[in-house]
């Protein structure tokens, strides 16, 4: 029953991961960029809807304030740093780095207001019950279910059917020639930084509303996004799915072979295996580097 | 006052060569690890525990902790020779944040999350070294000699093949470059020296912890050289005095309360990080990137 309990959680983190994963990799494989400040979104959505129903807004609303404050970070992000670098310098290590630096400002910035402890709300929906015997869930893991169904299958029509989502899998493709084609590749990398951000949304309530929050999550899951990016293979958004849920279940299950301690140091061991084994990942195409 | 301008030279001795380690790989060679914390730390252990359990000798110590770190990072050479660009960023994130959980739950040889306390002081060849001003001075002559074998590496084939391989890896290989041990090299060079430094560090503190050894540890040197400026000699060191001298600035402005003070000063260099990459992303003393 344990393996079952165990099971279960790695299922409700994986998908939180999973859906904040594919925000990752959505960015990343759009325009190239390796967002790793996607981490402080994921904190900073999860603030904004935490300080909302604080403030007595209704939950909706909350969430509503939450999926604002995410595709602005992002799109400023975009606007006010990505680009101005990339006019001067295309290499990736300086954009990581000035990534790098605005998620460890946001982070401190969080830490200065709200202090650096954690911060949760408790609902009825995540008062977990006994199901079968020792066998406990708490309802808000079908929610968790419901919205990551729902939000990537939505997220996966809309990169298939339409003309921008069509834009942004030629972006990621072929940029120049997006170019030659007479589309903004500016405006379809501002599509991918808002949908990228809006995705971390519903991880951020998610993980607010169980599990709770704190400043310095913004590193974990940015470490996590990147780890199933390149475990689910780069420019996948259904392998970075995939992986974050795979990396949620190891972390969990691993708990029933060894200490608790060692369940992130599990997923980074995969993560490792992955990059020198299996570069390109489970559903990449052949290795890109 | 004294003694605390000391410790502070001390301490950003210590860190001027593990950031210039650093540099040999960012600045040069094109490796970019975030691991560079982990192999810190395993001097810092090494050394600890020489000087816990064998001998006190500060010459030893470091050639013992840049040896033990310098055969672990063959495991930072393996991702580093088959992937490049983000995935190996990603490899030596993974890396960093094993070691972390490696040490601080092995308590045999770290003293888990508590660590290894009680170091004794430091000797060299039989001589007392533990006279603050003596040790600094120590220290100072270890972060000369590493830049000096560090520029005449540079100077030589070995760096001239590196730089080779960091602006363009099929050009280098063409040129009959051997990338594969040119590259393993240079990362076990780094490890090495950077293992030194660990160990360093260990008898300064005469205590060492997870703390010192964690991937914020890893992004704090790496902001020591990118704002300093990656590929320069001097850039490192500008990076380190720096952001060590920022907490000791901030601490004089009263108006911030001072359990705020690490708050503060991890803000202001994540902002510095960004700002830098976009208006001066050769860093501080970098040159401008049209030579690259």
């Amino acid at each position: 029953m344990l393996l079952a309990q165990l099971a279960i959680a790695g299922l409700q983190t994986g998908m939180l991961y999973a859906l904040t994963a594919a925000g990752f990799a959505l960015i990343f494989g759009a325009t190239r960029i390796f967002h790793v400040a996607h981490g402080a979104t994921f904190v900073l959505a999860g603030y904004a809807f935490l300080e909302s129903v604080g403030l007595g807004l209704h939950w909706t609303v909350a969430t509503l304030v939450s999926l604002f404050v995410a595709i602005v970070f992002g799109l400023l992000l975009d606007v006010l740093v990505y680009r101005p670098i990339q006019r001067h310098d295309g290499s990736f290590f300086t954009v990581f780095v000035a990534s790098f630096g605005v998620s460890i400002a946001a982070q401190n910035l969080l830490q200065f207001i709200f202090g650096g402890g954690f911060v949760s709300l408790s609902l009825p929906l995540t008062r977990a019950s006994q199901v079968l015997p020792g066998l406990y869930i708490a309802p808000v893991l079908w929610v968790v279910l419901g919205v990551t169904v729902l939000v990537f299958g939505s997220i996966t029509l809309f990169l298939e059917r339409t003309n921008a989502g069509l834009g942004l899998r030629a972006l990621a493709q072929n940029p120049e020639l997006v170019r030659a084609y007479g589309l903004s590749s500016r405006k379809l990398s501002a599509l991918a930084f808002g949908l990228g951000s809006a995705l971390v949304v519903p991880g951020s309530i998610l993980a607010a509303i169980t599990t709770g929050l704190q400043p310095a999550d913004s590193a974990h899951v940015m470490l996590i996004s990147l780890a199933a990016a390149i475990v689910g293979g780069i420019g996948s958004l259904r392998g970075a799915a995939l992986a974050g849920l795979l990396l949620g279940l190891v972390e969990n299950l691993v708990v029933s072979v060894v200490d608790t301690q060692w369940s992130q140091a599990a997923s980074f061991l995969v993560l490792f295996g992955f990059i020198i084994f299996r570069p390109s990942g489970l559903l990449g195409k052949a290795s890109q580097s | 006052m004294i003694a605390y301008l000391v410790n502070l030279a001390t301490l950003m001795a210590i860190f001027g060569i593990a950031a210039s380690s650093l540099n040999l790989l960012i600045g040069y060679a094109g490796i970019f690890s975030m691991a560079h914390a982990m192999f810190f730390g395993v001097g810092a252990y090494v050394g600890a525990q020489l000087a816990l359990h064998v001998v006190a000798d500060v010459g030893l110590a470091a050639l013992a902790g840049g040896a033990v770190a310098a055969v672990l990072s063959l495991c930072l050479a393996l991702p580093a020779l088959r992937v490049r660009g983000e995935y190996f960023v990603a490899a030596s994130l993974g890396l960093q944040m094993l070691a972390s959980t490696i040490f601080g739950e092995t308590h045999i040889l770290t003293g888990g999350v508590g660590g290894l306390t009680g170091i004794p002081a430091p000797t060299l060849l039989g001589y007392d070294i533990s006279s603050p001003v003596v040790y600094l001075l120590v220290v100072t002559s270890v972060l000369i000699l590493t830049l000096v074998f560090i520029h005449s590496l540079i100077r030589g084939s070995f760096g001239r093949g590196l730089m080779a391989i960091r602006d363009s890896e099929s050009a280098a290989e063409a040129f009959g470059k051997d990338i594969r041990s040119l590259k393993t090299l240079v990362v076990v060079i780094g490890c090495f020296l950077v293992g030194v430094a660990g160990s360093l560090l260990a008898f300064h503190m005469a205590f060492v912890n997870v703390e010192s050894f964690t991937l914020d540890q890893s992004v704090l040197m790496m902001a020591m050289v990118i704002i300093g400026g990656a590929g320069t000699i001097y850039g490192p060191l500008v990076g380190v005095v720096t952001l060590m001298a920022l907490p000791a600035g901030l601490s004089f402005l009263t108006f911030i309360p001072s359990t705020e003070i690490g708050t503060v000063q991890q803000f202001i260099y994540g902002v510095a990080m960004t700002l830098l990459m976009i208006f001066r992303p050769s860093g501080l003393v970098g040159q401008s990137r049209g030579r690259r």
